[in-house]
């Protein structure tokens, strides 16, 4: 309802915009016609009249820059609710249970399990929500040292392998050549877990990713992940790397987070002087994200 | 047994649910998405005294999932249970239908409690309009099962079993379509308008849509008429409602 109701105001803003730049420009022609001789009012007029049309204009194009920052944002505190109380009220709920009833070694096994996965994905989101803080703020310095990249992919291989229990078939890696970066090991490695966590996610039930890195030009090295899962339409490959942004539809809903992810990556390429897209043929043909960073010798 | 079904795609929580909701009692089925939910509770007449209902589902969400109920005609009491405590959106889960509202994390002892309260309101109205005596509640939570049945033609209706018996067949009625049936037949002869079947069958004093009601008549109809295109005893009185007659040949 909220939505439905701030796209009729967008729409409202818009044409009110329209409307009274299309009246002051009928105004001033016929104005002009009837009074062509006043040269040097005419002068200031449009002067005047320029800008008080690009004023409007200007506070358009912000109030509706403005609605949809809102929208996004009540997407991102519903989504942070689900994300940070749902866990909280599973392993409550096992607590209560074990406390209060007759449970037997199995179901106590496998309560102890449930409660142990439900606070991992707690921490998880309340690392994304920390890290995003700190990968925002320019102040944030880097600690930068040395850092073998094929290393850190191996290491979130193998954590993502157990995480979301997948064979190493399945979660493949094609290491390059070794290269080294200069960054900061921690905000690396939060990066390129992301992107296999993501890969996993949105790959549906049938989990086939490939992870490579390559050198390009022998300046970059690149991480490229690619899923044969549910893809992004064209027109969504800019937007998916913003803060709180998700792709709207049915198609995201399916897959639970924050909208943090990708807007991670990108930050920690940013921060270290390289960059990071996506690919994609469309929904439902896959995707591939490429982390690439500068090499040091 | 009291069947309860929880929509949750949160497997944890929702084994959790099922563990505690089993041991107390209960026959539970889960569903992960909105739209299976939907297809379990608009069959013709689903086996599910109870719903519980998260919101942020895949693909249909819950608000979606129980206003689509309610309009179908399909009143199972549910409680909303979700991360959602915003005032809008408590507000906004009671507009589409739901009888009660719970946000995670919940207390177990609170959520069973609710449970139990939604069925015994549940089972308060069954007793209510099986009692034709209108004799004050008793005080006690079983259903009082006066055996009352109706009989016309070669049908009978008995209301204490929720059954109609067409010949030597059986059909079970669900209990919205029995108390609809017993209010027609109380006015046997006479014209019901839609407004006063709201009020006299759902309890409901304002301006719901009516459609309900029609799709519970096309129901019925398919049960006791011969032909439920050429109704005889289920009529309709236009710009008014419906009529029950008992014996067509007299009436006519």
């Amino acid at each position: 309802m909220v939505v439905a109701g701030r796209r009729k105001s967008i729409a409202f803003f818009i044409a009110l915009g329209a409307g009274l730049i299309s009246v002051i420009i009928l105004l001033y022609v016929g104005w002009v016609l009837l009074n062509w001789r006043s040269g040097i009012l005419l002068f200031l007029g449009v002067m005047l009249l320029a800008t008080i049309i690009s004023g409007v204009i200007l506070n358009t194009i912000f109030l509706v820059r403005e609605i949809r920052r809102n929208e996004q944002h009540d997407a991102f505190i519903n989504a942070v609710t689900h994300e940070l109380k749902t866990p909280v009220a599973s392993i409550r709920l096992f607590l209560e249970t074990l406390q209060t009833r007759a449970v037997d070694e199995t179901k106590r096994k496998e309560f102890y399990h449930a409660m142990l996965d439900e606070s991992d994905r707690l921490l998880a989101s309340i690392e994304q929500i920390l890290r995003t803080g700190r990968v925002g703020a320019a102040a944030h310095k880097l600690n930068l040292s040395p850092i073998n990249l094929g290393v850190v992919v191996e290491e979130c291989l193998t954590r993502a392998r157990t995480l979301h229990h997948v064979s190493p078939e399945s979660l493949a890696y094609h290491p390059g050549p070794s290269a080294t970066i200069m960054g900061d090991l921690d905000e690396v490695r939060a990066a390129v877990a992301n992107l296999i966590d993501n890969a996993v996610k949105y790959s549906g039930g049938d989990v086939k990713v490939t992870v490579e890195t390559a050198q390009v030009d022998g300046k970059y090295v690149a991480l490229r992940v690619s899923d044969h899962g549910v893809g992004i339409p064209k027109t969504e490959l800019k937007h998916i790397f913003k803060r709180f942004y998700r792709v709207p539809g049915q198609f995201a809903t399916r897959v639970k987070g924050i909208g943090l992810g990708l807007y991670i990556v990108r930050s920690v390429a940013k921060r270290h002087g390289g960059r990071a897209w996506a690919e994609s043929e469309g929904p439902g043909r896959g995707s591939t994200f490429v982390l690439q960073l500068p090499i040091v010798k | 047994m009291n069947r309860v079904l929880i929509v949750e795609d949160e497997r944890h929580l929702a084994d959790g649910l099922r563990f505690n909701l089993e041991a107390e009692g209960y026959q539970v089925g889960v569903v992960e998405t909105g739209e299976a939910a939907l297809e379990l509770l608009l069959a013709e007449s689903p086996a599910i005294d109870v719903v519980i209902l998260d919101v942020m589902l895949p693909g249909k969400d819950g608000f979606t999932v129980m206003s689509e109920m309610r309009h179908a005609g399909n009143f199972i009491p549910t409680l909303m249970l979700t991360a959602r405590g915003h005032p809008d959106d408590v507000l906004k889960g009671f507009e589409a239908g739901a009888d009660d509202y719970l946000t995670k994390p919940f207390e177990l002892d609170i959520l069973i409690a609710r449970i139990r309260g939604l069925l015994r309101r549940r089972e308060w109205l069954y007793a209510a309009m099986n009692n034709t005596n209108n004799a004050p509640a008793s005080h006690t939570t079983a259903p009082v099962e006066p055996k009352d049945a109706f009989t016309f033609g070669d049908k009978s209706v008995h209301f204490d079993l929720l059954e109609l018996r067409v010949g030597g067949q059986k059909f079970p009625l669900t209990l919205m379509e029995a108390n609809v049936l017993r209010y027609l037949i109380q006015h046997e002869g006479k014209p019901v308008s839609r407004k006063m079947m709201l009020e006299q069958v759902w309890g409901l004093h304002e301006d719901t849509d009516t459609r309900a009601i029609d799709n519970f008549i096309v129901r019925l109809r398919r049960y006791i008429e011969d032909d439920p295109t050429r109704p005889r005893h289920l009529l309709t009185v236009r710009g008014v409602g419906y009529r029950f007659v008992a014996s067509p040949a007299q009436a006519s």
